[in-house]
């Protein structure tokens, strides 16, 4: 209740504030102490808001529909908090709260400068308006109470000395082929708890959990990384709305880039977050799978990225008076930036992409997607106003003469090419709108030639001077970087055996672009340690290229089967299963396997667990992180061969595979299918009776026979019966199935005249291995990216 | 100044001439009718469900991994990936495949399984009994 009302005053305090800072731009006075009231009223509504979700999720408060959906009581503090924005409702409300946050520093920063602040603080604050606006109580508030939509609640998560009252008996479902019953929840049914002095806070005692996915570390620093990196790209684009407005447009630069250099730095660690969630805990293998999510956030980085390049143009051209170069483009990718983070949320959000893409969204419904387009389609619209009715005036050409050989055309030549790839990340991402979709390929091959350009010019602008260049200055001073880059590649080439001419061509402009780098950074470190950012962050980017060409080009995998004690060797690595034990208080198990090479060995530990939320097994990886390579694990499943009979039996023991056929004395048996009745299923989950048939089919002395062993459960103990075919004296006994599609066999004649064997129960872990070369590459690139980032936001803000 | 533009207005059209003819090259068309897919040789994405009654199977020896589908019209289809068992297939409510269908199979070069985001029976079984 109290949430609702806070995200409503703060929605008209929002509008509010916008109007005064309108007014205050109009020249009225008196008119700005009221608009700043109204902005920090606004954010602390934001910030009350965010704290009484916290609350209510800390304290199970399962009266809130959110709460009840998205959390649990089993779940450690730590995951409790990520459960704010483990859904639709919370996520845009941690978007608020950092928008509100970003803003009240936003609002320090601009008062300070002239008459700034009115003019960017109207915008921000509109888009800060729109953001609550979507979770508002009529929206997507996650304050709504859980009857104010009917709903089916299963009785588990129901207080059950409250379900034997009299009046409750209305509001019983009964889902027999399931085996659960319901509750439905809705204000009729909250009226009579109430009446009768029960509130249903008491009546609706458990939750139904966090995502297992989502139970990890990662969860909790992703999505508040992202979401902060999405709070500060509405910045820029508030500048530049706010230059447009004012027909000024050489301070805003200024202004805006150590905003714009920060925001980038938090979007691009937020993206590698996600990437090394992906890689060492979901087990997708890599750490980038073009996923439609995973491009959407990074659209707006690359625009980012490029608009950092060319603001850079436009002050340093600023020196000599005037607003410098590249106004048009600056503004246009300022605007861009945060545009494409509202494309983004709309393609994640709308549930355009429930098909495209591994995360899953719920889908938000009709409303929310047209006010998605509406938010999107007004800020567009907002910036190519601005846009047009100043084009006049900018279209008065701003532009020197310019030198081909300048470091501003190369740095905008990078810029370009860094747009090129957001445009091929955007074609492909946005294929989904139209029920299309591309190949992976669709981006490597297109985003390969445009790294080796970037990864060029990333080394060559830096041995241009500003303004222009002597063809003859250059070649000299080109000779040693790129002599000693053609070294080190040939060493690469040769000693990694590269062949693929792209992947080599990659390395070269990587290489080049560190030797010119570090060449620099290692000159000016000690005078101005300060200037050092884009040459560290310039240095990671190249770093991470490399490293994608080797984990790229390079990776190895396979699956072999573990059984355990016995050694088994994969890639140049003896695996041995030491076999598993339970963690996390019998939830999950690990199964370790040793991994040795060359006498060094680290044991790995894969977890595999049944989740009680979905039913379903869940697969987490391991990995043995080595300096030049990771050796990584994936379990894909355990058998402990104790299900198998260990009763003497006579005759040949196989196991045969779905389709699989076996000869056997001649004869030839071929398993078809599993006669799995429809009921068996829920009769397993409920403990009931069952039995399990195998179809096998004999060809044998011309004949055909078809015989069904079948495994019996009386929903405790499980026995097999067995098959006969007394034409050919052959007894079939089944003595194990295994759902994963294959069974075991005795084969045997019915005289019983065959050798005694014995089996031995074998535990086998069957896994995924792959070996990633120098992936640890990619983490320190992006590691030093973001130093870089964070030591040029520092200057450029002492700088204003 | 012409020049400026003429060069830069080239790059741009090379630009999207060759992503465009990467971009209808790659492009992949959803169908979730499978018999439209058995009578088609071209690479598809099949959106449908996993037939759970007939299990699945992985083939170590060939590593390959294969299942049934069907689609909303309950047509079957077997689904063969070179590959091992994608991660949480079993609780996957839908599956997408991305392949061809070639000799009686779908042979697919990437699963992606849709998961439910609330584990939950949708309530419309409960409403109806």
């Amino acid at each position: 209740m109290l949430g609702n009302l806070a995200i409503t005053i703060g929605f008209i305090t929002g509008l509010f504030t916008i109007i005064m800072y309108y007014f205050t731009y109009k020249g009225y006075q008196n008119t700005l102490v009221k608009a700043r009231i109204g902005y920090h009223v606004t954010a602390l509504m934001a910030i009350i808001a965010s704290i009484l979700l916290f609350h209510a999720v800390l304290t199970h408060q399962y009266q809130y529909n959110y709460v009840f959906n998205y959390s649990g009581s089993g779940l450690s503090t730590g995951l409790l908090l990520s459960t704010f924005w483990g859904g639709q409702e919370g996520s845009f409300l941690l978007w608020v709260l950092f928008t509100a946050i970003v803003g009240i520093i936003l609002l320090e920063y601009t008062s300070k400068r002239g008459d700034l602040e009115p003019r960017v603080m109207m915008i921000f604050t509109l888009s800060l308006t729109f953001l609550l606006f979507l979770v508002t109580p009529l929206l997507k508030s996650p304050f709504n109470y859980i009857w104010m939509d009917p709903s089916f609640i299963e009785t588990k998560f129901l207080n059950s000395q409250y379900l034997s009252l009299p009046f409750m008996n209305n509001f019983f479902f009964e889902d027999a082929a399931a085996g659960k019953s319901f509750v439905k929840i809705d204000s009729q049914l909250n009226a009579l708890l109430a009446a009768n002095g029960i509130s249903i806070k008491d009546f609706i005692i458990e939750g139904k959990g966090l995502n297992p996915l989502l139970q990890n570390f990662w969860m909790q620093i992703h999505p508040p990384f992202l979401f902060v990196g999405f709070s500060m790209a509405a910045v820029p684009f508030a500048f530049a709305i706010a230059a447009l407005i004012k027909n000024d447009y050489r301070d805003w630069v200024k202004q805006a880039f150590p905003w714009m250099l920060s925001g980038t730095m938090v979007l691009g660690l937020a993206i590698m977050l996600g990437g090394y969630w992906a890689y060492g805990i979901l087990g997708w293998g890599g750490y980038w799978g073009w996923d439609p999510v995973e491009n959407s956030s990074l659209i707006p980085w690359l625009v980012g990225v490029a608009s950092i390049h060319t603001l850079v143009i436009q002050k340093k051209t600023q020196s000599k008076g005037g607003p410098g170069r590249f106004v048009k483009t600056n503004l246009i990718l300022a605007m861009l930036t945060y545009i494409f983070v509202l494309y983004s949320t709309f393609l994640t959000r709308s549930g355009i992409l429930g098909e495209a893409s591994v995360h899953s969204f719920a889908e938000p419904g009709r409303l929310v997607y047209l006010l998605l387009v509406l938010f999107i389609g007004s800020f567009i619209l907002l910036g190519a106003v601005a846009f047009v009715s100043r084009w006049k005036y900018l279209n008065d050409d701003f532009d020197a003469e310019e030198n081909i050989l300048s470091r501003e055309l190369a740095l905008f030549t990078g810029a370009v090419a860094v747009l090129a790839s957001a445009i091929i990340v955007l074609a492909g991402t946005s294929a989904p709108i139209f029920g299309q979709a591309v190949e992976i390929r669709f981006y490597d091959e297109l985003n390969l030639p445009i790294a080796i350009i970037i990864g060029f010019l990333n080394g060559f602008s830096l041995l241009l001077k500003w303004k222009s260049n002597e063809k003859e200055y250059i070649w000299k001073k080109l000779v040693t970087p790129v002599s000693i880059s053609l070294i080190l590649t040939l060493v690469m080439v040769v000693w990694g055996s590269v062949y693929d001419i792209m992947l080599i061509l990659l390395s070269f402009s990587a290489i080049f672009s560190i030797v010119v780098n570090f060449e620099i950074a290692y000159r000016i470190a000690r005078k101005k340690a300060s200037h050092l950012g884009a040459y560290v962050a310039h240095i990671g980017i190249a770093l991470f290229l490399l490293g994608v060409v080797a984990t790229g080009g390079f990776s190895a995998q396979d699956s072999i089967d573990l059984e355990k004690g016995k050694s088994v060797n994969i890639f140049g690595y003896d695996l041995t299963f030491l076999g598993y034990n339970p963690i996390e208080n019998g939830q999950k198990y690990s199964f370790n396997v040793k991994v040795e090479k060359n006498g060094s060995s680290s044991t790995v530990s894969p977890v595999m667990y049944v989740s009680p939320i979905n039913n379903s097994l869940m697969r987490e990886p391991d990995i043995w992180n080595m300096f030049t390579r990771d050796f990584y694990v994936t379990p894909i499943s355990y058998s402990d061969g104790n299900s198998q009979s260990n009763s003497h039996n006579h005759g040949q023991n196989v196991t045969l595979n779905k389709g699989e056929s076996i000869d056997y004395k001649g004869n030839k048996i071929t398993f078809d299918s599993f006669n799995f009745p429809p009921d068996a299923m829920s009769a397993m989950m409920g403990g009931q009776a069952f039995s399990i048939g195998a179809n096998l089919t004999v060809d044998g002395y011309g004949k055909t026979y078809k015989i069904e062993p079948k495994m019996e459960s009386d929903g405790e103990g499980r026995s097999f019966v067995s098959a006969q075919v007394t034409d050919i004296d052959l007894l079939v006994e089944m003595t194990n199935l295994d759902a994963s599609g294959s069974i075991n066999l005795i084969l045997g004649s019915l005289s019983g005249d065959d050798e005694e064997i014995v089996q031995e129960p074998k535990e086998i872990l069957s896994i995924e291995a792959s070996i990633k070369p120098f992936i640890n590459l990619v983490w320190s690139g992006v590691i030093l990216m973001v130093i870089g980032f964070i030591i040029s936001a520092v200057r450029r803000t002492k700088e204003t | 100044m012409n020049n400026k533009y003429i060069f830069g207005g080239i790059i741009i059209v090379v630009f999207m001439a060759i992503m465009g003819y990467l971009f209808t090259e790659t492009n992949i068309s959803y169908e979730e009718n499978f018999s439209e897919i058995k009578n088609s040789t071209k690479t598809m994405k099949a959106t449908g469900s996993w037939v759970k009654e007939k299990n699945f199977l992985i083939d170590k020896q060939k590593k390959q991994f294969s299942f049934y589908m069907k689609d909303y019209l309950g047509n079957e289809m077997k689904v063969v990936y070179d590959g091992t068992i994608p991660n949480n297939f079993e609780s996957a409510t839908s599956v997408v495949v991305t392949g061809k269908y070639q000799n009686g199979t779908f042979h697919a070069k990437e699963i992606l399984t849709k998961c439910p985001s609330k584990y939950e029976e949708q309530f419309d079984s409960a409403s109806n009994s």
